[in-house]
This record gives C-alpha cells, structure tokens and sequence, in this order.
C-alpha cells in the first residue's frame, strides 16, 4: 500500500486505497454475466478482454494483438466487423503500423473520418428532400434572394412580465441610466375583480419602412440587409430628429451617465453594438451625445447566438428567425391569425411581430 | 438729395454716451454669464439640461424655430419696400434685413448647441438624406442666408459708398471695403442696385416662406408619430406667426433706433402702417391656430385631444394663456385698436414687445406639448422645463444676437441717409 496514515493532509479523507479497489470491485460487472447477453462468443470476448489489458500494461504490442484476433473477430462478427472502423487506426496518429492495419481485414480509417462521410451523405439527403418539398409546396410563391430578414416573434400569452428581458438586455448591451433598448409596457384592463393584465415587451421594431431612416440629416441611420435599422455612432450629430420621428419610443440619447456609483468600474466594457467595438466608455466619445436603440443584438447574430433578451424569456414567449425563410418558425407564426404589429396604421411595416 | 449737400456727417450710433456705456455693460454682463452657462453646457454635456428620451427637444429647439421665425418675418417686411415698393417703407429696410440676418445667426447658434456632438456640426455637408426635412432645411438656411446678405449689400450698398467717399475715420475704411469696391454714387448705380435688390428678394421670397420658415414647419408636420404637428396648417401657422414676429420686431427697432441712435421724431404714418400691418396678422394667426385647434379635437384623435388638453389645462398651461393669448394676441390687439395709440412711439414699443415675447411662448408650445404624452401607452410620460444653463445659454445667445446688431448699428448707414425718401 503505498499511501499510509503517515501523509494525511488536513481536510482530505484517509481513504485507504485497497479498499477504494475492492469498491470498485464489487460494483463492476461481472465479465462473463454481460457477455452471456450477447449472442456473440463469450469466451472470445475474455479472451480479447484479457490481452487488451496486457496491451495496455505494455506486455505485448497492439499489432500483435490484432494480428491474433483479426481473423477471429471476422469469424464472430463478419460484415459489421468489416465495416465498423478500427478504434485503435487513428488516421494522423496510428496506435499500430500501417502494415498491420493494411492486413487487417476490418475498414480503415478514423472513426473521424468516416463520421464525416456519414454527415455528408445524410445533408445531401436532406437538401434533395427540401428541394423537392419546395418544389411541390409553392413553385415560384417566394423568390429565393438568399437574403436574411431577422424578425422577432413575441407570444404575448406567454409572456409573464418578469421583465428579464429587460434586463438581459441592459447586462448585455451594457446600457448607461436612461437607456433601455427594451422595456416592457404593462397595461391593466377592467375593474377589480375583473382584471386582467397585458405586458407588452418593446423593444426597437427595425421597421420595414423606418421613420428614424426617413428624417436623419446625415444618413447616420440606415438600413442594413439583414433588416436590422443601423446607426452609424461616428457620423450621429445628436439632433434627436429620429427620436421624434419614431412612432414607438425605442430610441434613447445618451445624456453620458453612468453606473459608476452601482457598479465600480462600470464603463470599463461596452458591447460591440452593430459589431464595433469601442473599448471602454468614455467622455465625450460616441455613442455619448448620440441617439441609441437595440439591434436585435447584431453582435450576436453574426456569430450564431440569439439576441440576449430572446435567450433569456423564461417563458420562452420570444423567437428570433429568418422572416424571409417561409419555413422558419418565426415566418409562420407572423403569418399566424394570432399575429400583429403594433401601430400598423403607420404604415411602418414593424419586423417585430407579436402574437395575440 | 440731403447728402448732396457740402454738409456731411455720418454718425449713427448712440447719440448719449451714458446710454451707451450702460447698454454694452448689460450686454457684457449676459454676455459673460451665459459664456460660463456655456462652458457648463460643454463640459457636462446634454446631461446640463431636462431634456429626457421622452421629451427630446426644448427650449433650445424652440428658441431656434422662433428666430428662424423671426428672421423669415423681417425679411418678409423688407421685401414690403424691395419688391412690392409699399410707399414708405424704405426707411426701415436695411434694418429688417438686418435684424433678418443676425436672427439666423443667433438660429443657428441655437441648433449647434442643441446638438448632442456639437463638433459635428458640419456633418450635414458631408452626408445628406433626400428624404429629411432638416436636411433640406439646413441647405435652405445657407441660401437663404446667402440671399439676405446680398439684399443688404445693394440695398446699403450706395450710402457705403457715399460714407467712404465723405467721412472718416474706422466707419469710412469699413464702409469702402463693405462696397466690393463698386464706389460709384451715381444715378445709375443706384438703379442697378435697385434693380438687383428686387430680383434677389424675389428669389428670397418664396424661399423665406416655403423653404425657410414653411420648411421648419415642415420638419414638423412631416411627424407622423406626433399627431399634434402632423396637420397640413401647420407649416402656414408657422410662417404667419414668423411674419407676425418679424413685424414687431421691425416695428420696435425702428422706434428704438430712431429715438436712442438716430435722435429723430419717428414717422408717424410708417409707424400707424406698421401697427395695422401687425394688427391684421395676430387676427390671421389667432384664427388660423383656432381652427387648427378645432380640427384637431373635432377629430377625437386621443393623441390630439390630450395634447390640447395639455396645452389648455395643463401645469404648464400659463404659457398658453398668459404669453401666447395674453401677450401675443390680446394685449397687442387692443393696444392696436386706436389710431391715436398706433401713432404714439412708446405704446407701440410695449405692443411690439409683447407681441416678440408672447410669440416665444407659441414656440415653447409648438415643440413641448407633444412630446410630454407618451408615443405608446404604457411608456413613461415627459415633463419637461427649461434647466438654469438652458435658460442661461439662452440668454447668452440672444445676447451675441443684439452686441451684433449694436454694433452694425453703429458702424453701418442701417437709416438711409436720404432718409428713405427717394
């Protein structure tokens, strides 16, 4: 027994070695019992069992081994074992030579290698039935751009008015006091007792036809392809005509505050909004004097994650989607009869959808 | 012609140096307090002032549209004697069209303050969106500009001539080099000066009403999100408060400049025409701010309602009654009323002011009131009142706007010297 009472160490159990073996000793199966379900030979199955664990103490060599059972484990297993890759042929880092593996009777190659092959198959299968369930669909009902309209889908039966949103949104965007990019507008209806409660989560609609767009003097906000509305921090004057213009109330002026008193350091990162990234808050540098509003978390986005507040719904009353890809879920529920926008009579055309 | 004469003398300043030392005092005194409001203003930023996400625009906005307003109102009145050559007015219209451009002036410094990157003012030179009312209005402000300073150089030009030709000193140097180096005082000149001076209001006409002042307007109206302004009468209730301004204005330089510079018997007539001119357009504006008052409730557009309410009940309701009906209409009107009272100088100081201030008043309650209901119900509700440095700036603004004025005042021939009667 090499650990003895000698070198306990204070707050580590003495636990004696031996008896952790003869632990795991009882708890493992007994060889011959599993193998006895199987309708494969039991005493093969020892037997290779029994080398490997030599191999593995070092006291014969892996090619060996497989030069002894190659044609056996054929015998026994037959097409699978021909086809089933080798687990101990890695392509790059061979655990026997390529001698033994070329004489071996069984695929070979790495397990990586073959998985890869068996994805590609299986995509290329899948592509040919969505292209042929297209075509049946709606041959010609929507022309393919291939390009991508990000849209939000909120489930206002779902949603609870924990306004985790909101706060996701703040932590994420990293938002100074007196900017939220998303706020959650709660109206109450009817008279004790019958009440009932909407929460109505807001954040920017990226309108398909935006009004901030419309009346900025310098195009410092614009819209991109992906239908998110931009704005440009570095070329923003400040005048706050969009904030005027914006039908729905989601823009915000940073008027330079800061959480400092809160939080310490609190400027000291900023999200990379519209994927720019402006180092720490400071003074008198943008986006301070300029108008900000949400952007679907663009940042976000380009590298494959949801918007923050969209992750974070606990009843997960929001989805985020391609509007453009008709069978994305967010296409068909804003083609639901549940679905809305808010102020349709502006003619905006929001790309944030609600659900009744 | 008078100043054919052998006798010349040209001296337009204050004819009591007691009167001046105090005037250039007070203006150093505002002038001072409001350079150190301002310094505040660009230290702390937008965080100096009240204005909130919910209530984005105030005093300094509305002060900008009012002196855009009041640049379009006395240029307006210049033309009376440029294009439409209205009997008598020429005496007053290098004044107007210089109180014109030094209220664009003082315009412009309001919109650079306001802005949130005051280093970017001149971003809109660079980058232009077609479909932007501030865009287009930016633009418009520099011709229009543009137009009023070259009104005033063929409307000045031969006097400056005449000063440079005749007297001494600092004024005549000036005044050679204000000519462009067309020297002549001749007959024909003076045609071709005429000549000129009506094409250029021409052209400065529709842009005053439609581009400049109907343009501020329209920057607006254009506001779909806030029904109050979103109404066709809005951008001509702008102009016709503009010109009511303007002829205020005009109206009270003249009396004041003729009194304390000049030290001249005011023209009675001119005066009286004046008066009834402003007269007619305080009715215009009271009716047309009626009927769009009207229309609005009529409509039962919540919006609409609750921001008449706003405005008529409201906490900040004062303004409308006491400023905007009280001194803009009312109190004007009745001073107005009698022809005896037109003709007396003082009486129509006092009107003419409270007409310049209770417009400020329409301003404050053409940009703030929409924006104190929320867009969405459910958002939070805006209150909103001018900050100390909003106020202060303000003052130290309107400050720079009269030391300019005081001093072209005193160097530039503002009063023909045929005293307009040619």
């Amino acid at each position: 027994m090499s650990s003895s009472n000698d070198d306990v160490q204070p707050g580590v159990p003495a636990v004696d070695t031996a008896a952790m073996d003869a632990m795991v000793e009882t708890e493992r199966a007994d060889p011959r019992e599993e193998l006895a379900k199987t309708d494969h030979d039991t005493e093969l199955g020892i037997a290779m069992a029994e080398d490997a664990k030599r191999v593995s103490r070092g006291e014969t060599s892996a090619e060996a081994y497989w030069e002894k059972y190659d044609a056996a484990a054929e015998r026994e297993f037959g097409d699978a074992y021909r086809e089933t890759p080798n687990p101990s042929i890695e392509s790059t880092d061979q655990t026997i030579d390529a001698g033994t593996a070329d004489s071996l009777s069984c695929t070979v190659g790495s397990m990586e290698s073959v998985a890869c092959e068996i994805d590609a198959a299986e995509s290329l299968e899948e592509a040919e039935d969505a292209s042929a369930a297209q075509s049946v669909e709606g041959a010609g009902a929507q022309t393919e751009t291939g390009e991508r309209r990000w849209g939000m889908v909120i489930d206002l039966q779902k949603c609870v008015g924990c306004d985790s949103c909101t706060v996701a949104c703040k932590a994420e965007n990293r938002t100074p006091p007196g900017v939220s990019y998303n706020v959650v507008m709660e109206e109450e209806h009817g008279e004790f007792p019958n009440v009932s409660r909407t929460n109505v989560p807001r954040p920017c609609m990226q309108c398909e036809e935006p009004p901030c767009v419309q009346v900025c003097p310098v195009s410092a906000t614009y819209k991109m392809d992906n239908g998110v509305v931009n704005i440009d921090y570095d070329r923003c004057i400040g005048c706050r005509y969009c904030m005027i213009a914006c039908p729905y109330g989601a823009r915000y002026f940073d008027f330079g505050e800061n959480y400092d008193d809160e939080v310490e350091e609190a400027g000291e990162i900023t999200s990379p909004e519209y994927g720019v990234d402006r180092g720490k808050r400071e003074d008198g540098e943008s986006p301070i004097g300029n108008v900000r509003k949400c952007s679907f978390c663009t940042h976000r986005l380009e590298r494959g994650e949801e918007p923050a507040c969209v992750e974070t719904c606990v009843g997960d009353a929001r989805n985020m989607g391609d509007l453009n890809d008709s069978d994305s879920d967010v296409a068909e529920m804003a083609d639901s009869t549940r679905a809305f926008q808010l102020k349709e009579s502006e003619g905006t055309d929001p790309n944030v959808y609600y659900l009744k | 012609m008078a100043t054919d004469t052998t006798h010349f003398e040209f001296d337009p300043g204050f004819t009591d140096d007691r009167l001046r030392v105090a005037w250039y005092a007070v203006l150093a005194v505002l002038l001072a307090v409001g350079g150190a409001a301002m310094i505040l203003r660009i230290t702390e930023g937008m965080a100096s002032t009240n204005l909130t996400s919910t209530t984005p625009w105030g005093a300094w906005v509305a002060f900008y549209i009012y002196f855009v307003g009041l640049s379009a109102g006395a240029f307006l009145v210049s033309t009376l004697a440029n294009v439409f050559g209205v009997e008598g007015m020429h005496r007053i219209d290098r004044d107007a069209l210089f109180a014109a451009i030094i209220s664009m002036v003082v315009a412009l410094m309001f919109v650079w303050v306001d802005l949130g990157r005051m280093d970017r003012m001149y971003f809109p030179f660079i980058w232009r969106q077609l479909t932007s009312a501030l865009s287009w209005e930016v633009h418009a402000y520099v011709a229009y500009i543009a137009v009023l300073v070259t009104e005033l150089y063929f409307s000045m030009r031969i006097d400056l001539a005449r000063v440079a030709e005749r007297g001494s000193g600092l004024r005549a140097r000036l005044s050679g080099l204000l000519t462009l180096g067309r020297r002549s005082t001749s007959e024909a000149s003076r045609k071709t000066d005429r000549k000129w001076l009506t094409r250029a209001g021409i052209v400065g006409i529709p842009l005053a009403i439609f581009l400049v002042h109907g343009g501020t307007g329209i920057l607006f109206a254009v506001s779909k999100a806030r029904p109050y302004w979103n109404s066709g009468l809005f951008p001509v209730i702008f102009v016709v408060s503009a010109v009511l301004s303007g002829t205020a204005l005009v109206m009270v330089l003249y009396v004041l400049r003729t009194k304390l510079l000049d030290d001249e018997p005011v023209d009675r007539g001119l005066l009286n025409r004046l008066a009834v001119l402003l007269a007619a357009f305080i009715i215009v504006d009271a009716a047309l701010t009626g009927i769009e008052m009207l229309i609005a409730i009529a409509s039962l557009h919540p919006h609409e309602v609750e921001t008449w309410a706003i405005i008529l009940f409201g906490e900040m309701s004062w303004s409308f009654w006491w400023f905007m009906v009280g001194m803009g209409w009312l109190f004007p009107l009745v001073m107005l009323s009698k022809r005896e009272w037109r003709e007396t100088p003082w009486l129509m100081v006092l009107a003419g002011l409270s007409v310049v201030i209770g417009i400020i008043a329409v301003r404050f309650n053409i940009v703030v009131p929409p924006q104190i209901l929320p867009v969405m119900e459910g958002l939070p509700h805006g209150s909103y009142f001018p900050s100390l440095v909003e106020w202060v700036t303000s003052i130290g603004m309107i400050a720079v706007g009269l030391l300019l004025y005081t001093i072209g005042a005193e160097l530039l021939p503002l009063t023909p010297l045929d005293r307009g009667d040619h």
